[in-house]
């Protein structure tokens, strides 16, 4: 279950820390976890990508006096928010800033020049704080994860403390979408719940749904919409831990989506090392497009263009990812890694949207694959 | 069937008078420029020869429209004080190709083929149907020679016309005109003036006068009396020789053995050389065979076996430099500068031939050059600028794969620096590499870009000094500033989310305020360091030079006489 941050108190700890330093006349130093690949490692008991003792210091001194300085600034903003519920963009916040310093002639050396400099602010704030953006009430646009089930309720603890509660069964052809801030949320199954399945494409989780996949069968189906955001993240994670089903993610062959999407969706990511233990589900499998697959549905597949700099440089990343990233170094996802090496061997992509050649007249002929593939275990 | 077609020799004023674009004639702009520089490099050589130092006088005058579309008709006159040429010399040097007193001869001279002067004169003729004329005296002449000369192209001679004897108040000069069809383009890198101002910066013995067009007479007078000493020409060196070279050098010895003539006729072959030559399975009585006697494939082998051995590298002596002091001087003349560093590196040996290159950096205090803008590069092979082509140059390719931002100058990536620098480069070899006819690029041989790369390092580190002075000074205000504009913000914010007391704030500003001063205390520090650098190196460059630039204006503080 995601934990909350109190942001409020660890402001005032951090300004505490800075002041009795200050009187003292002794150098203030602030300390975050480095959050790199450097500082990354694997850890197969809980399944996610955990930090090393590695940290970034921050020293006060007469270079960083003013960053420090708007970085107090921008705290006193977000306390305000916090204390109200208010919750705003990080653009909103750049023009709230502007706004505070056009009114106080004193704040003028602290103004932003652009929405870089105030957005650089925020980031350094989490890092301090080892908070994520949300918890700061700074909300990016909810992206992904749109939920249907006709067996899910959600309950919903709002702001000011009332509770909601979401039958996903009764919001007809609407998804349910879940808030990159999961925290609030508590889950609970009408009826007994066979798995959960994360489609890659938005596109073609509608279709699915569209085609009556959810009437037929009592499952979670959720939209990833590419690399998954906080809020696809959490919410998986909040599935597999209240819910205790199984989570299969659907999603292209290939090297972009092994790395950049079903890693970050099962073991977190580098940038967010302080984070993943609340925004990954250790527990899903990937069960396709599998390399076997292609043979056995005879899938139309393509040559991976190494002309093409997008695709070239994830091939890259991919062999560097099997030289340096710990989740693929690990044995426990040796399944996932051999994906990969065959991808770098084959230089060969194959997307989820290939089963609609299996039977072009059955529209239900991807749905009854999918659950053939896990009657049959034939996943990774 | 097809007539069979009869093959005809041409002269090479014939094929210089069809291609007089490869000689520096490719546009009416360039055609004025070609015209200047050959005239001034011909007179500055004859001076030097003679041991005299330069005074030329230039005057450039439009007379009219030219004869073809689009051109002016110019009339260019160079007049110097040198040696004078013979009448008989007259016509060799303005209407023959490759009538030439330097030719192959591996001296560091400006003019080595002879070709440009000729050029000039056939354009003159070609444009104007009139060639070059010249009043010449010589010290042994009574009176002076007035004449014309022109080119008989088809036969590659020169022609003198209406030669008359006159009187000329001086002792002996030169004076050559030209009137061509021409553009005149005064500024820019490939402009009149560029070139006249890259001349005097490498040429600090030279006085130049010059009137251009409507302009008034301009003198730039000369900073040093020492006349440059053109090192003599060293033998020439086995490794850097072709085997038809190899062979024909040998005519010139007679009846020597072969041990004989490679010792007397070629650099760095000793008797050592002759026993590893025998080691490399040479037989002793080849060596001892006469030159004159021996076949091709004998030739061939001697020669073989040279390219085999270890040999040291030739020779650097033949190598002319400007020197530190005297560049120092003349980048002076430029404008008035508040920094700069000149380098002149020892001579050494490039793609096996002798090279020296110097670089001389200035800013200047009345720039009219933007501060983002790239720094302007003068290039100059043998002490003559290189104004076309820059792309492809090796000075060029040099300065861009120098990293210039360790020495405090902003630099796009691969790229020459930014800022209001002068960055003047010289290379000096008898042999330099021209990628063409009209010497406007130089080779981009990875020797020789290692070792221009290496001169422009040492001036940038000697220029960091004072661009160091400059970064620190800006940086102690910054911090100063800093320290007053957040101070306040900083603990007052901290005070409010903390909601601590009126006395706390005090407390913690005091103590911001020493912490922020132990800082500033610092930069000071660092700042009296780099003065004290940058003092120094305007004092050694004083001593050098005995010139004192314009020190950076330090705003509020008195001026410090001498160190610290």
């Amino acid at each position: 279950m995601a934990t909350d941050v109190n942001v409020k108190q660890l402001s005032v700890d951090m300004c505490e820390r800075l002041l009795r330093d200050l009187e003292k006349a002794r150098r203030p130093v602030f300390q975050a976890t480095k959050c790199a690949l450097d500082n990354c490692f694997y850890n197969p008991k809980v399944g996610y990508l955990t930090p090393g003792d590695k940290k970034v210091a921050t020293e006060l001194n007469v270079s960083s006096v003013q960053k420090m300085s708007r970085a107090i600034f921008m705290i006193e903003l977000i306390l305000r928010n916090l204390d109200v519920g208010a919750t705003n963009t990080k653009r909103e916040l750049y023009y709230i800033s502007k706004g505070e310093i056009k009114h106080n002639p004193a704040l003028r050396p602290l103004d932003f020049d652009d929405q870089d400099e105030s957005d650089a602010i925020v980031d350094f704030i989490c890092e301090m704080m080892e908070c994520y953006r949300e918890d700061l009430n700074c909300f990016a646009n909810d992206r992904g994860g749109q939920t249907y089930s006709q067996q899910l309720m959600v309950m919903e603890t709002m702001p000011d403390g009332t509770k909601a509660t979401i039958d996903l069964s009764k919001l007809g052809t609407a998804p349910f979408q879940p808030k990159n801030r999961p925290q609030s949320l508590k889950l609970k199954a009408k009826k007994k719940i066979d798995f959960c399945l994360i489609v890659e494409s938005e596109g073609t989780a509608n279709t699915l749904v569209n085609s009556g996949f959810t009437k037929r069968h009592p499952v979670i189906l959720l939209g990833a919409q590419g690399v998954p955001s906080n809020a696809v993240r959490g919410w998986t994670k909040l599935i597999q831990d209240e819910l205790d089903v199984p989570c299969y993610f659907f999603g292209d062959l290939d090297a972009y989506t092994m790395q950049n999407i079903f890693r970050t969706l099962k073991a977190g990511s580098a940038a967010s090392l302080i984070r993943n233990a609340d925004f990954s589900a250790p527990e899903v499998k990937f069960l396709g497009v599998l390399p076997e697959d292609i043979k056995k549905y005879d899938l139309p597949d393509y040559a991976v263009r190494e002309n093409d700099a997008v695709e070239s440089r994830a091939l890259k990343k991919a062999r560097d990812a099997l030289q340096n990233d710990p989740f693929f170094k690990d044995k426990k996802n040796k399944g996932v890694s051999d994906i990969l090496r065959w991808l770098l061997q084959h230089k060969r992509r194959c997307e989820q949207q290939a089963f609609f050649s299996v039977n072009p007249r059955d529209p239900l002929m991807p749905e009854k694959i999918i659950i053939e593939k896990i009657k049959n275990k034939n996943f990774v | 069937m097809a007539k069979t077609q009869s093959i005809t020799s041409a002269s090479s004023a014939e094929y210089f008078s069809k291609n007089l674009q490869q000689v520096g004639f490719s546009s009416y702009t360039k055609a004025a420029l070609t015209t200047l520089k050959e005239a001034v490099d011909n007179s500055l050589d004859a001076c030097e020869e003679a041991g005299l130092l330069p005074e030329i006088s230039v005057t450039i005058e439009k007379i009219g429209e030219g004869t073809a579309k689009n051109s002016d008709s110019i009339k260019i006159r160079i007049e110097d004080n040198g040696p004078g040429l013979e009448v008989e010399d007259i016509v060799k040097v303005f209407g023959e190709y490759l009538a030439s007193s330097k030719f192959g001869r591996g001296r560091c001279s400006r003019g080595q083929q002879g070709i440009g002067i000729s050029a000039v004169t056939t354009w003159a003729q070609l444009t104007s149907a009139r060639g070059a004329s010249v009043i010449t005296k010589t010290e042994k002449m009574r009176k002076a020679c007035q004449c014309v000369v022109e080119v008989d192209i088809k036969h590659n001679k020169g022609v003198l016309k209406s030669k008359e004897v006159i009187d000329w108040d001086r002792d002996h000069g030169l004076t050559c005109e030209f009137i061509i069809d021409a553009r005149i383009q005064l500024q820019g890198e490939g402009g009149l003036l560029a070139y006249l101002s890259g001349t005097t910066l490498v040429n600090p013995h030279l006085t130049l006068r010059y009137k251009i067009l409507e302009q008034d007479w301009v003198e730039v007078a000369r900073v040093t009396d020492t006349i440059p000493e053109i090192p003599e020409a060293t033998d020439p060196h086995p490794h850097t020789m072709k085997l038809g070279e190899f062979i024909a050098h040998s005519h010139l010895f007679g009846r020597v053995t072969i041990g004989a003539w490679l010792k007397k006729g070629f650099s760095r072959i000793s008797d050592g050389v002759l026993t590893d030559l025998k080691k490399a399975g040479l037989k002793q009585s080849l060596l001892d065979t006469s030159v004159d006697t021996i076949t091709e494939e004998n030739f061939k082998n001697v020669f073989s076996a040279l390219q085999k051995v270890n040999l040291m590298a030739p020779s650097t002596k033949s190598v002319l430099s400007i020197g530190e002091t005297a560049m120092a001087k003349s980048i002076q003349r430029i404008g008035q500068v508040d920094f700069f560093a000149v380098v002149s590196r020892k001579p050494t040996i490039c793609d096996f031939k002798p090279v020296l290159v110097e670089v001389a950096i200035a800013r200047l205090i009345d720039r009219d050059m933007p501060e983002d803008g790239a720094v302007t590069l003068l290039r100059f092979a043998n002490r003559v600028p290189l104004q076309f082509d820059k792309s492809a140059c090796a000075m060029t390719k040099a300065a861009e794969s120098v990293n210039w931002r360790s020495y405090g100058l902003n630099q796009p990536k691969d790229s020459l620096p930014l800022g209001p620098y002068i960055v003047a480069v010289s290379v000096v070899s008898p042999f330099i590499k021209f990628k063409n006819a009209s010497k406007e690029t130089v080779d981009a041989s990875d020797e020789l870009v290692e070792e221009i790369r290496r001169t422009l390092i040492q001036a940038g580190q000697r220029l960091s000094k004072h661009i160091r002075r400059e970064s620190k000074e800006a940086d102690l205000e910054k911090k100063r500033q800093h320290i007053e504009m957040f101070a306040p913000i900083l603990v007052d914010g901290a005070c409010r989310i903390t909601r601590s007391p009126k006395n706390r704030r005090e407390r913690a500003l005091e103590g911001l305020a020493k912490l922020l001063g132990r800082d500033a205390a610092l930069a000071e520090k660092e700042l009296k360091v780099a003065i004290e650098h940058a003092e120094e190196a305007v004092m050694k460059m004083e001593q050098m030079t005995g010139i004192l630039p314009e020190p950076p204006v330090v705003e509020e503080k008195p001026k410090k006489k001498g160190k610290g």
